[in-house]
């Protein structure tokens, strides 16, 4: 008898040591694939951030730029500095014929006439003098910088020739290459040229889609969840509804997409690719969620202090607007946030409406067309040069960053401002 | 009190029934209570004394499924007419209730939260004063006059309770109902509350639902003893507790159940 409980108490004791160990395992394996895919996206994305910049020296020739003696500050703007920068590259091998001048032309970024005359516009004395311009390498050889590009493929499979990167050798010993930080990766729109891309169109095409949203999603939120918690008859009517607005919250996120192309833009003939109509779209799907959290944390507020404000002669409004309500607003803020965070990386309702255009031009407001993060990185994942590679890695990067700062808000809103109710 | 040997009633309740959607929670409660005395309700747990405390100020409104019938009658007026405001009915009876509920906010402002929405102070002066002579009132005045703009939720328990009275008697009502007051407290922070609602009583007519009988003989002049949603009893503290009429009510208070 005595034995057999001493059996038992041993099995329990394994069984509850064998249950330990599997919990341990799951959160390993858990953190060892948020690790693995960090990893990844930081590995291939970090070089983003660097760019490759040639020091190409430029003679400001006046004849060449078909510039007056003493120009104006217009004249400069006018001047044509296409024939000093396409000389400017075939200075770099004197012996080059009309192909290989060709060649050269294509190392750096077709910008680079665009920044020569940014350098003269800067300082205009510069007429008739050479100074060294840094100038952006063409992306293949920013890879090839960079130690990415595969040099040793025979010379037909690659698109970076072997007189390209003789020059380009040259170039390096002589100390003429530099890497540099990519400012230009947040400041330009998206191009066709992966040295010239950058996030710019979709980073203020998400900043204005989120707003939208925000605008649309919050009020109207949390009215619904403030009639529906404190004022609206408990009924099989409003049970209806709130077992409704629980499945929108499960509707997948393309059908919406599908709700805002066939009514937004084909009913009333919003302008397509948006952030307008992106932001309403997505605040259709924020919107169960807010309501959600605002009731949730309408539900926290304890009946006490309702019955207090009440006891004290409040009407029905004032204890919801003077008490309830702002006791509420942190878990009605964080879940916001949150929800908002989950806007900020939806990409197949955007595709829907048309974010997914190329737009090379930063939106100025959320009637200009956009894209947004996520759909950018659904396009650049999708091109072929080997220069978007890192670029969807650091877009990715950057949209982590963005959801990460938005859950640390919502976290702090809800951990500081949240009370305990004993 | 009596005026020319006539009690003065405050309250007049008339065959209040109350039901909890279909199970009826009070059966035909005649109940008067008198003017600046202090009336105990005592009574088994879920006998209804509550409930039918909450009638008098129609805190019952914000259950769903909570109907009362009968009269209620206060000052003349039937409090469950339509034409009854809730709103100023609560601005004449307060109410106190068996966990210190003070609101989320400073102590000046859990005062003047009730003359506040009322409309009861012209200028900053005023409402100085209201806060500073309801906390006076309540005896609270000395230990928080330093710290005003402090969170009321920071207070001790006993504290907390005084600050919600403190609260209740800001907007000067004529009734202040008071639910299980002290249950949450501690004896000597009772003691202070005891003390309290004797010193109160000169002002307002009090109405105290306690599950101590003690303290329903120590505090009160007149007591109504509550079973299974009826009034058994009532009459003067004395004669309930000293020579009860009612056989139940004599078991309850010798302590055989409840």
């Amino acid at each position: 008898m005595n034995k057999n409980k001493e059996q038992l108490l041993n099995k329990r004791y394994k069984a509850e040591k064998r249950f330990r160990l599997y919990g341990q395992g799951a959160i390993f394996m858990a953190l060892l694939f948020l690790t693995i895919f960090i990893f990844k996206i930081f590995s291939t994305g970090y070089s983003a951030f660097q760019k490759t910049w040639l020091i190409v020296p430029v003679t400001f020739d006046a004849e060449l730029m078909m510039l007056e003696q003493n120009p104006s500050k217009e004249d400069l703007k006018d001047a044509d500095y296409y024939d000093i920068a396409l000389k400017s590259m075939a200075d770099l091998d004197p012996n080059a014929n009309e192909d290989q001048e060709n060649e050269l032309k294509r190392m750096v970024s077709y910008f680079f006439e665009r920044e020569i005359k940014r350098e003269l516009l800067n300082d205009p004395s510069l007429i008739g003098k050479t100074k060294d311009v840094y100038l952006t390498a063409s992306d293949d050889l920013d890879q090839v910088f960079k130690g990415n590009y595969p040099r040793d493929l025979p010379e037909d499979q690659r698109r970076v020739t072997d007189y390209q990167l003789k020059i380009f050798d040259q170039l390096v010993e002589l100390g003429k290459v530099e890497s540099k930080f990519n400012l230009s990766f947040f400041t330009y729109p998206d191009s066709r040229e992966a040295e010239l891309a950058g996030i710019a169109s979709s980073f203020m095409g998400s900043i204005f889609s989120i707003l939208v949203c925000l605008m649309i999603a919050f009020p109207v939120a949390v009215l619904a969840a403030i009639y529906l918690e404190e004022f609206a008859p408990k009924n099989r009517f409003t049970d209806f509804i709130e077992v409704n607005i629980n499945n929108l919250a499960a509707v997948p996120s393309i059908v919406f997409g599908l709700l805002g192309l066939g009514i937004l833009l084909a009913v009333f003939q919003l302008p397509r690719s948006t952030p307008l109509v992106g932001g309403i779209t997505l605040s259709l799907m924020t919107l169960p969620t807010i309501i959600i959290a605002c009731r949730a944390s309408l539900k926290a507020v304890p009946p006490s202090i309702r019955e207090a404000a009440l006891a004290m002669g409040a009407s029905k409004m004032q204890t919801t607007m003077h008490h309830t309500v702002p006791l509420s607003m942190p878990g009605t803020l964080s879940g916001t946030i949150i929800g908002l965070a989950q806007a900020l990386g939806e990409t197949a309702p955007l595709i829907l409406i048309g974010m997914v255009a190329f737009v090379n031009t930063i939106p100025g407001s959320p009637l200009d067309p956009a894209a947004s993060l996520p759909v950018q990185i659904y396009i650049w994942a999708e091109s072929a040069e080997r220069g978007f590679v890192e670029k969807v890695s650091a877009c990715i990067m950057v949209l982590l960053g963005f959801l990460i700062i938005m859950n640390l808000f919502a976290q702090i809103i809800r951990h500081k401002f949240e009370k305990k109710w004993s | 009190m009596k005026k020319n040997g006539v009690k003065m009633i405050k309250i007049n309740s008339k065959n209040v029934d109350v039901f909890y959607g279909k199970k009826q929670a009070l059966f035909n409660i005649n109940l008067d209570i008198e003017e600046n005395q202090v009336t105990a309700l005592i009574g088994p747990s879920g006998c209804g004394k509550s409930t039918f405390l909450r009638c008098l100020n129609r805190m019952n409104d914000v259950i769903d499924i909570c109907r009362v019938k009968g009269q209620i009658i206060i000052n003349d007026f039937d409090i469950n007419d339509k034409s009854c405001d809730v709103v100023r009915l609560r601005e004449k009876i307060g109410m106190v209730f068996q966990k210190p509920n003070p609101f989320p906010k400073t102590i000046y402002e859990n005062i003047s939260y009730g003359p506040t929405i009322h409309g009861m102070a012209q200028s900053k002066n005023e409402m100085d004063e209201i806060v500073e002579t309801s906390l006076k009132k309540a005896a609270l005045w000395e230990e928080v006059k330093d710290r005003l703009h402090e969170p009321g939720t920071g207070l001790s328990g006993g504290q907390q309770q005084r600050l919600c009275i403190a609260r209740a008697i800001s907007v000067k009502p004529e009734v202040i109902l008071m639910d299980e007051p002290c249950s949450a407290l501690d004896p000597i922070a009772t003691a202070q509350i005891e003390e309290l609602i004797d010193e109160l009583k000169k002002d307002h007519t009090i109405i105290i639902v306690t599950h101590s009988m003690a303290q329903a003989a120590r505090v009160s002049q007149n007591t109504g003893f509550f079973h299974l949603g009826e009034l058994i009893e009532h009459g003067s503290t004395d004669k309930i507790f000293k020579n009860p009429e009612n056989k139940k009510t004599q078991d309850y208070i010798t302590g055989r159940f409840g």
